[in-house]
């Protein structure tokens, strides 16, 4: 019932975004990050809304999993949106009432922010999140973060505790499950009463659960020595992260891809 | 900094321990002693079992071969390496593996394979090796196809087998087993043991094995029997358990057939021997031999005690069903039973045969999608039911409900609050409160002295009585207990059935999910058994025994006191051999079947079975 709970919104799949090594999809996202920033104007707003697009094609994403991952951005959006179209006043007035005026430089700025802000979010959610699982992205990050160890940063330790808190969180919902029925046959309710009586029926839910946890931190970190755990020195890997063929070839071609607005901008400058 | 990890294969014994020595420290500042002076050593390939009541040192014992903890004083060698020489210590650690009680706080990897290759890759296998190591391990346990699954999508049987698989990775010579049977079900337990069984077998690999359970025990060399933190005994499966009484004073108990034969011998007042406990087949012998000859003269039948049970229906389920998705499968199906005053329903079925779900109906945790389920109010003269109007704090007034492992639900200060805030909750003022609590008190065996302790510094066993009290303090007509027992050491064990059946002669309705075919047996008046969500069976233990084609088509097992007194009744024509309490077991072996109620005056016939059924099956 609660088993299924799932980190982040990982959309299983075998596409060209889903195979692609997540070093070079973090790389690639932080590249469309600035891409996105940089875009000003609508020409080239709309050659990087063409390439994300060309991004969800490649994902093999079903639409209605990505516009669910935009879902809790609307009203942000909308919010950005009307706050810059009344308040930004430069070029032709179109429309007036009361004391809201309607410019077409705010026309344009609110439509171009707000439209940053869906791409912003489409970008992440088709490199990051709905295509890479929470473990991938801790592999790629320590991988990443690998020079920061002569800085003496704990990075494959972090790495370690991201991916057993990742291993944890089912067996946690599913012991807040088993809790809160067991204080509800002592009486203990969630939903009714003001919000002290609430949050104190929370409590008798917390505390357990803390303890439990606690507990269960004890008998891992015992399990993990008597498995010979000593840090990330020596330690080998499963499944290393290997860049193939096929990774650099699509870092490429979304690398160039990357480049497209700023090109598409400066041609369309030239005329 | 890789390990250097020495080659152990020339050593002959596994482990040697003399005079060892562990403390530590609590809250009071007293030291605890957990491993008092303890000598005996281990042989190469030998199978040993360490037993004792929670708490008296077996899990230290444990760690401190695996290295995890180390001796104060002492001298302690692994493979015939010193263990205190910092030099051994990778190539005693990376041979010793240690599967714990808990399935769940073990599983390091946020999939199976990755579990899996947890060990290897701390003693930094190579690759292309490290990718064999985890496939073998896998094989070997089963859990090939599950590579790529989530942990926590496996049961807890498969998740012990997980655990296995990871330290089978690591290629140890030692295997430590610490409960790693307790928290499993008697199907998956049964697959684990044979599992450990066959890398005996194949791999000659030593195993110390940490068991409460009886059985296990006499699946062993060698057993270890430890009290407070010293050892008693140390011997062969028959040497250790021919002496009962030490063994129960131990907190410890018989395997069913031993205690058959203890409580048959005690009869005719003959002493039994170690050789007479060597096997079950053996001491079936022996109680063979020792029926043939007269009962001693004055030996009289004691007849026990029967409960009545009144007519009064407590607690009425009729055609219950139940799904977690709208249009889902059912999660259970077509449930009809009733519960009378002063009666012990025991439920059971497999991991995953809806009990749980059912008996989260039964105080409106869950409603019913179909069906309805009526708790008796006596105050008003009638039923109360439980569908979606119901006044919820009034169900659970009437039925109190204590899930599994319910230590994990305490959350106050102090014991006192902790098992006020049930009746708190229900309404009832302080000093209501404050009364129901202290009559729930020694219904568990606790005195007043733990009220003003914190729950979380109590043992474990303690914690359970407490929770238990919990809901007493409630003061349900009807009591709903999930595995009251799982996880406690027989003693333990014995003292919450032992709480179960005063509770129902004080007039108490009791539903009972249990693994223990033996005590649910012998505890219950009528079973419930579940398949799969369905009911298969509802009615009196002998009924459910009676067939033997019906319980094992139900995937159940027979009661092992029944398997026992089976045999011996085969050459013993009109024996009712469906006897589910060992005292009694014995009583009619000797005198024979007997109307409960009239004791008997003819002492020497015991053929003359009178009152008996037709029972005997071929």
């Amino acid at each position: 019932m609660m088993k299924d709970v799932s980190i982040g919104r990982y959309v299983q799949g075998n596409s060209v975004l889903h195979r692609l090594d997540p070093r070079v999809k973090v790389f690639l996202f932080i590249l469309y990050m600035v891409t996105i920033f940089l875009a000003d104007n609508p020409v080239s707003m709309l050659a990087t809304l063409a390439v994300v697009l060309f991004l969800a094609v490649l994902s093999k994403i079903p639409v209605i999993e990505v516009l669910r991952s935009v879902k809790p951005i609307v009203f942000i959006m909308v919010f950005i949106f009307l706050i810059n179209i009344f308040t930004i006043r430069s070029g032709e007035t179109i429309w007036t009432w009361w004391v809201f005026t309607m410019t077409l430089g705010g026309l344009r700025k609110a439509i171009l922010l707000a439209l940053r802000l869906l791409l912003l979010i489409l970008a992440t959610s088709l490199l990051l999140s709905l295509t890479t699982t929470p473990l991938k992205l801790s592999d790629a990050l320590e991988s990443l973060g690998s020079p920061l160890k002569v800085l003496r940063v704990p990075v494959n330790e972090m790495a370690m505790t991201i991916s057993i808190a990742l291993r944890f969180i089912p067996t946690l919902v599913e012991e807040t499950d088993k809790i809160m029925k067991a204080q509800s046959s002592r009486g203990a309710e969630y939903d009714t009463g003001n919000i002290f009586q609430r949050a104190k029926g929370y409590v008798a839910v917390l505390v357990p659960l803390f303890v439990s946890a606690f507990k269960r931190a004890e008998e891992l970190a015992v399990a993990m020595d008597a498995r010979c755990y000593q840090g990330g020195v020596g330690k080998t890997k499963l499944h290393p992260l290997r860049m193939k063929g096929f990774d650099w070839m699509w870092m490429a071609i979304l690398t160039v891809m990357a480049f497209l607005p700023l090109v598409v901008d400066f041609l369309w400058n030239l005329k | 900094m890789n390990p250097e990890v020495r080659d152990i294969s020339e050593y002959g014994v596994a482990v040697k321990a003399e005079d060892i020595l562990f403390s530590y420290p609590t809250n009071s500042g007293e030291d605890v002693v957990a491993v008092d002076h303890a000598s005996f050593s281990i042989k190469k390939g030998e199978y040993v079992a360490i037993l004792g009541r929670n708490g008296s040192g077996k899990s230290t014992l444990a760690k401190m071969i695996d290295l995890l903890e180390f001796p104060d004083k002492g001298k302690l060698s692994v493979f015939e390496l010193d263990a205190s020489s910092e030099d051994h210590f990778w190539s005693i650690r990376s041979h010793c593996g240690m599967v714990f009680q808990n399935p769940d706080n073990q599983i390091v990897g946020t999939t199976v394979e990755e579990d899996v290759a947890f060990g290897p890759e701390n003693l930094s296998v190579p690759l292309p090796e490290l990718e064999q190591r985890v496939e073998k391990a896998l094989g070997y346990v089963g859990l090939l196809e599950m590579a790529d699954r989530q942990p926590s999508s496996l049961s807890g049987g498969q998740k012990q087998k997980l655990a296995i698989a990871g330290v089978l990775a690591m290629q140890p010579q030692l295997l430590i087993l610490d409960e790693s049977t307790s928290m499993l079900d008697p199907k998956a337990r049964d697959e684990f043991l044979q599992l450990v069984g066959r890398m005996r077998h194949d791999k000659g690999i030593t195993v110390i094995h940490i068991t409460h359970d009886m059985h296990e025990a006499f699946l062993a060399d060698r057993v270890l029997v430890m009290e407070h933190g010293k050892l008693r005994l140390n011997g062969t499966p028959a040497e250790v358990f021919s002496q009962v009484e030490v063994i129960r004073e131990l907190g410890l108990e018989l395997p069913k057939w031993a205690e058959l034969l203890y409580e048959v011998a005690g009869i005719y007042g003959i002493e039994t021997k170690e050789s007479d406990f060597v096997s079950e087949e053996i001491a079936k012998a022996k109680i063979r031999e020792i029926l043939m000859t007269p009962v001693p003269e004055g030996v009289k039948r004691q007849v026990r005690p029967c409960h009545a049970v009144s007519e009064q229906v407590m607690l009425r389920v009729s055609d219950l069903s139940y799904s977690y998705e709208k249009k889902g499968k059912k999660t259970i199906s077509d449930i009809s039973f009733d519960v009378k005053k002063g009666e012990i329903v025991a439920v059971i079925g497999h991991s995953g045969s809806g009990k749980t779900t059912l008996i989260s109906q039964l105080n409106g945790i869950l409603r019913p999608l179909e069906g309805s389920v009526e708790v008796w109010d006596e105050e008003e003269k009638k039923y109360i039911s439980t569908d979606k109007n119901a006044d919820i704090r009034r169900i659970r007034k009437h039925v109190g409900l204590l899930f599994q492992y319910p230590e994990y639900q305490l959350f106050e200060e102090t014991v006192a609050k902790d098992i006020k805030f049930g009746p708190k909750k229900m309404g009832y003022d302080d000093k209501e409160c404050d009364r129901l609590m202290r009559e729930a008190l020694p219904l568990v065996g606790l005195s007043e002295d733990v009220l003003d302790r914190s729950p979380f510094e109590l043992s474990g066993g303690q914690k359970r009585r407490v929770a238990f009290a919990g809901i007493l303090a409630m003061a349900p007509d009807v009591l709903i207990l999930d595995e009251p027992a799982a996880g406690l050491d027989p003693a333990g064990q014995k003292e919450i059935f032992g709480y179960i059946e005063t509770l129902r002669d004080q007039g108490k309705s009791i539903v009972l999910v249990s693994h223990d075919m033996d005590e649910a047996a012998r505890i219950a008046d009528r079973i419930l058994v579940l398949k799969k969500g369905q009911q298969v069976f509802f009615g009196t233990p002998e009924k459910l025994f009676s067939s033997e084609h019906e319980y094992l088509s139900m995937r159940l097992d027979c009661p092992c006191l029944i398997k026992t007194m089976l045999d011996l009744a085969k050459d013993r024509p009109g024996l009712d051999p469906l006897i589910f309490d060992v005292k009694e077991a014995a009583q009619v072996l000797v005198f024979g079947n007997e109307e409960q109620a009239v004791p008997t005056e003819d002492a020497g016939s015991a053929s003359s079975a009178s009152g008996s059924e037709e029972v005997e099956k071929s």
